[in-house]
C-alpha cells in the first residue's frame, strides 16, 4: 500500500514538474508588458533593464529552475498588474479560504443528500421517488444554472428576508449560495449513484446472494450500495480539493471575494506571475485529487492491487 | 438408486406465465411432478423450455414480471407441516425459507461472488443467517466447508478475495456457500455450463458426494444429457413449459417414449456415425405468447398424429415410475417404432456417456 501510494505520488511529481515547464516556456510567449504595471510609459531601456533584473532573460531552464525552487519555499513571487507588486501568496490566501469554506459545506450538505437520493432512487426504481429524482435531475442538469440562480437570488433573499450579498460576519449570507452550489451537486451525486446501483442489483452475485436468504434491505446495502459507491469514492477527494477554485457564478452573484473567475481576471490582466501560479495550482490540485481518488478507491475495492499480480489465475 | 421414500416437493398442475412487452408468456404449462427426498433429479430441455422459470418457483426468485397463476407447490420439508409455496407472494414470506430450505448454485462463477467482499466473509454471511452461529464458530464453519467442497489451505482461502480464484474454484466456493445455508434442497443451474470440461466432471462429482453425504435432494438443470447420465437418478424432459416425459435415468435413456425425447436423443454427438451429418431437431420451439393447441411437439415430429394437433395428451404411464405425455402410448394409437438411432442407444452403457466426451448444448 504505502509502496503504491509512494510510486503514484512520483509519478504525479513528474507529472507537474512537467507541466510547470510546458506552461512556463508557454508564458514567455506573452507579451512583456505583462510583467510591468506602467510598461506604456517606460523607455525600451528600462523594459530591459526590468527583465534582467526579474531575471527573465536568463536561459529558460535556469528561469524554470527558480521558480520550482522559490515554490518549495513557499514564495509565489509578485503580482505586477492584478495587484501591484504585492506577493501573490498574500492575495490568493484569503480567497481560497473563503471558497473552501463555501465549498466544503456544500459538499457535506450535498454528498449525503446526493447519495440518499440516489439509493432512494434505485431501491424504487420506476416508482414515485425515481420519478421525482428524475425530474429533479433533468431540470438542473438542461437549464443552465444562471438561470435557477436568480432565482434563487432573488426569492430566498425576500422569503428568508437574508441580505442579498456575501457579508463575512454574517454567516445567514452563506445560506443561499450554499443552496444554488448544492443543487447542481446533489443531482449529479444521485445521478451516478442510483446509475452504479441499478446496474449493481442485475448482476449475478446479487441473485445469488438473494437465493441464499440474504434479507432485502440487507443486500440493497450490504452488497448493491457498498459496491456502487467505489466508483464514487474515487471522486470525493477530486472534488474536495478542487473546492478551493471556488465557482464563478455563484460568487460572483453574491459578490463573494473568492476564487471563482480568479483566473479569468488575471488572464485578463495579462497578469503573468499570476496566471502562472494559479495555473500550477489547480493542475497540482486536479494531479493530487485524482492520486487520493485512486488511493482511496484502492482501500475500498480490493480487486485493485498494489503490487504485481501473482498469478492466482 | 431409486428413492420411493417421502416426497419433499410436489408440484401440482402448475401455469406460470409472465408479461412481457404488453402480451402474455406462457412459460409453465401444467406442470405436475413429485420430488423426493434424497434424489438427483435432472431436467433437461432446449434453452426457453422453462427448467430455470420452473425451479425459480421453488426458491421465490422468479423474475418480477411473472407470476404463479394456478397450481400448487407443496413443500414437505418443514416440521410444521407442509407449505403451498405457490402462495408466498412477498419478500418477507419467503425470508427464512430461501436458502435455508431451498438453495442455488448458479451458472457462471465469474459473476456469482461479490467481488468485493473475502470468500471467508460470503460463506458467513449464509452460516449467521441459516444456522445461528456468530463471530468465530461461523469463521471456524465457513473453513470447515471450504474444505469440505474441496478447497486446499482452506484458513489463508478464506481470507482472499474472489478475482485470486480460478473459475472451477469459485464455483466451489459458490457450492460452499449455497452448503452453508444447510439445505434441504439444491438446485444446480446448469452448474458446469461455464466451467471447461476438465473441471465439470470435478463438479459434478463433488455436488455428488456432497448429496450422499448430507442427504440433499438435487435438481440439476442442464441441457447436457452427458452431465444428466453422470449424476441423475431421474429425468424430467421438458419441451415449451411441460414436462413431456420423466421416468429414471434408465428408463428415459433406454426406453425414451415421447417423439421429442427420441429426437434431443438422437442429436447426442455420441450417437453419431461416422462420415454423417449429426441429427438436428427440425423447426424452431412453438411461439409461448400463443395457446398451443394438442402436443407442442407435433409440428416438429416427423411422424405426428392427427390427434397431437387437436388435443393435449394426458399423462400416460409406462411404469410406475416412467410416464409420457404422447398419444402414441394411447392403446387406440398406431404402433410407431422409435428412431434407428435410439435403438442403438441401448448398446451403450450410461457410463460411458462422459461429460468430457460431449459436445456440449444439444438441439
Amino acid at each position: 500500500m504505502l509502496k503504491y501510494s509512494i510510486k503514484r505520488l512520483a509519478r504525479s511529481l513528474i507529472t507537474l514538474i512537467i507541466l510547470i515547464t510546458i506552461v512556463f516556456a508557454l508564458l514567455r510567449f506573452m507579451p512583456e508588458e505583462g510583467y510591468f504595471n506602467n510598461y506604456e510609459k517606460m523607455s525600451p531601456a528600462q523594459i530591459e533593464l526590468g527583465l534582467i533584473k526579474m531575471g527573465l532573460k536568463d536561459p529558460l531552464y535556469v528561469q524554470v529552475f527558480r521558480f520550482i525552487r522559490n515554490l518549495l519555499k513557499g514564495d509565489l513571487g509578485l503580482s505586477y498588474r492584478y495587484r501591484v507588486n504585492s506577493p501573490i501568496a498574500k492575495i490568493i490566501a484569503p480567497k481560497i479560504k473563503i471558497s473552501a469554506k463555501l465549498g466544503i459545506i456544500c459538499m457535506a450538505i450535498s454528498l449525503p443528500l446526493g447519495l440518499a437520493l440516489g439509493v432512494l432512487m434505485a431501491r424504487y426504481k420506476g416508482k414515485f421517488w425515481d420519478r421525482l429524482g428524475n425530474a429533479y435531475i433533468v431540470f438542473i442538469q438542461a437549464v443552465p444554472n444562471a438561470v435557477y440562480f436568480i432565482f434563487i437570488q432573488l426569492y430566498g433573499s425576500t422569503w428568508l428576508k437574508i441580505p442579498m450579498l456575501y457579508n463575512e460576519n454574517d454567516w445567514r449570507t452563506l445560506i443561499l449560495p450554499t443552496i444554488s452550489l448544492a443543487l447542481p451537486s446533489i443531482s449529479s451525486y444521485a445521478m451516478w449513484l442510483r446509475r452504479y446501483m441499478v446496474d449493481e442489483t442485475n448482476k449475478d452475485y446479487i441473485k445469488l446472494a438473494r437465493a441464499k436468504g440474504v434479507p432485502n434491505t440487507t443486500i440493497w446495502f450490504r452488497h448493491v450500495f457498498r459496491n456502487a459507491v467505489v466508483p464514487i469514492v474515487n471522486l470525493i477527494p477530486g472534488s474536495l480539493l478542487m473546492t478551493i477554485s471556488g465557482s464563478i457564478y455563484t460568487e460572483s452573484f453574491y459578490s463573494i471575494p473568492g476564487m471563482g473567475g480568479l483566473l479569468v481576471d488575471v488572464i485578463k490582466r495579462q497578469d503573468n506571475n499570476m496566471v502562472m501560479v494559479l495555473v500550477v495550482l489547480f493542475a497540482a490540485v486536479g494531479i493530487v485529487g485524482l492520486l487520493l481518488g485512486d488511493i482511496a478507491m484502492a482501500l475500498v475495492d480490493p480487486r485493485i492491487s498494489f503490487t504485481k499480480k501473482e498469478g492466482s489465475r | 438408486m431409486l428413492n420411493n421414500g417421502d416426497t419433499i416437493l410436489s408440484v401440482k398442475d402448475l401455469h406460470v406465465k409472465f408479461s412481457l412487452r404488453g402480451k402474455v408468456l406462457n412459460a409453465i404449462r401444467g406442470i405436475s411432478l413429485d420430488l423426493y427426498k434424497g434424489e438427483a433429479l435432472a431436467i433437461v430441455g432446449e434453452s426457453g423450455s422453462g427448467k430455470s422459470v420452473l425451479t425459480k418457483n421453488f426458491i421465490g426468485l422468479l423474475d418480477k414480471n411473472g407470476w404463479v397463476d394456478s397450481g400448487e407447490i407443496w413443500y414437505y420439508g418443514l416440521e410444521s407441516g407442509p407449505v403451498d409455496l405457490a402462495q408466498y407472494k412477498t419478500e418477507e414470506d419467503w425470508q427464512g425459507f430461501r436458502g435455508k430450505q431451498v438453495a442455488m448454485v448458479m451458472q457462471d462463477p465469474m459473476t456469482s461472488l461479490n467481488p468485493l467482499k473475502t470468500i471467508g466473509w460470503q460463506i458467513e454471511e449464509a452460516i449467521k443467517l441459516h444456522q445461528g452461529l456468530q463471530g468465530e464458530e461461523a469463521k471456524r464453519k465457513a473453513i470447515e466447508i471450504l474444505s469440505d467442497v474441496g478447497i486446499l489451505e482452506p484458513e489463508r482461502r478464506a481470507k482472499q478475495y474472489p478475482h485470486e480464484f480460478s473459475g472451477g474454484m469459485r464455483q466451489r466456493v459458490v457450492i460452499a456457500i449455497a452448503m452453508a445455508c444447510n439445505p434441504q434442497i439444491l438446485i444446480c443451474d446448469e452448474p458446469t455450463t461455464a466451467l471447461d470440461v476438465t473441471i465439470q466432471a470435478q463438479i459434478l462429482q463433488l455436488i455428488r458426494n456432497l448429496k450422499d453425504k448430507y442427504g440433499l435432494t438435487t435438481i440439476y438443470i442442464t441441457h447436457d444429457l452427458g452431465v444428466v447420465a453422470n449424476v441423475a437418478d431421474r429425468i424430467a424432459v421438458m419441451y415449451a413449459g411441460d414436462i413431456v416425459e420423466v421416468g429414471t435415468c434408465e428408463e428415459v435413456f433406454y426406453d425414451p417414449r415421447h417423439p421429442y425425447t427420441w429426437a434431443l436423443l438422437s442429436s447426442l454427438p455420441q450417437l453419431g456415425i461416422k462420415g454423417q451429418d449429426l441429427y438436428a431437431i427440425k423447426g424452431t420451439p412453438p411461439n409461448l405468447f400463443n395457446e398451443i393447441r394438442g402436443d407442442a411437439f407435433a409440428p416438429r415430429n416427423p411422424h405426428p398424429l392427427k390427434i397431437d394437433f387437436l388435443y393435449r395428451p394426458p399423462y400416460f404411464d409406462v411404469s410406475p415410475t416412467h410416464k409420457a405425455r404422447t398419444w402414441l402410448l394411447d392403446p387406440r394409437a398406431p404402433k410407431v417404432d422409435p428412431p434407428e438411432i435410439i435403438r442403438h442407444i441401448q448398446g451403450i452403457k450410461l457410463d460411458t456417456m462422459d461429460v468430457k466426451a460431449n459436445g456440449g448444448e444439444q438441439a
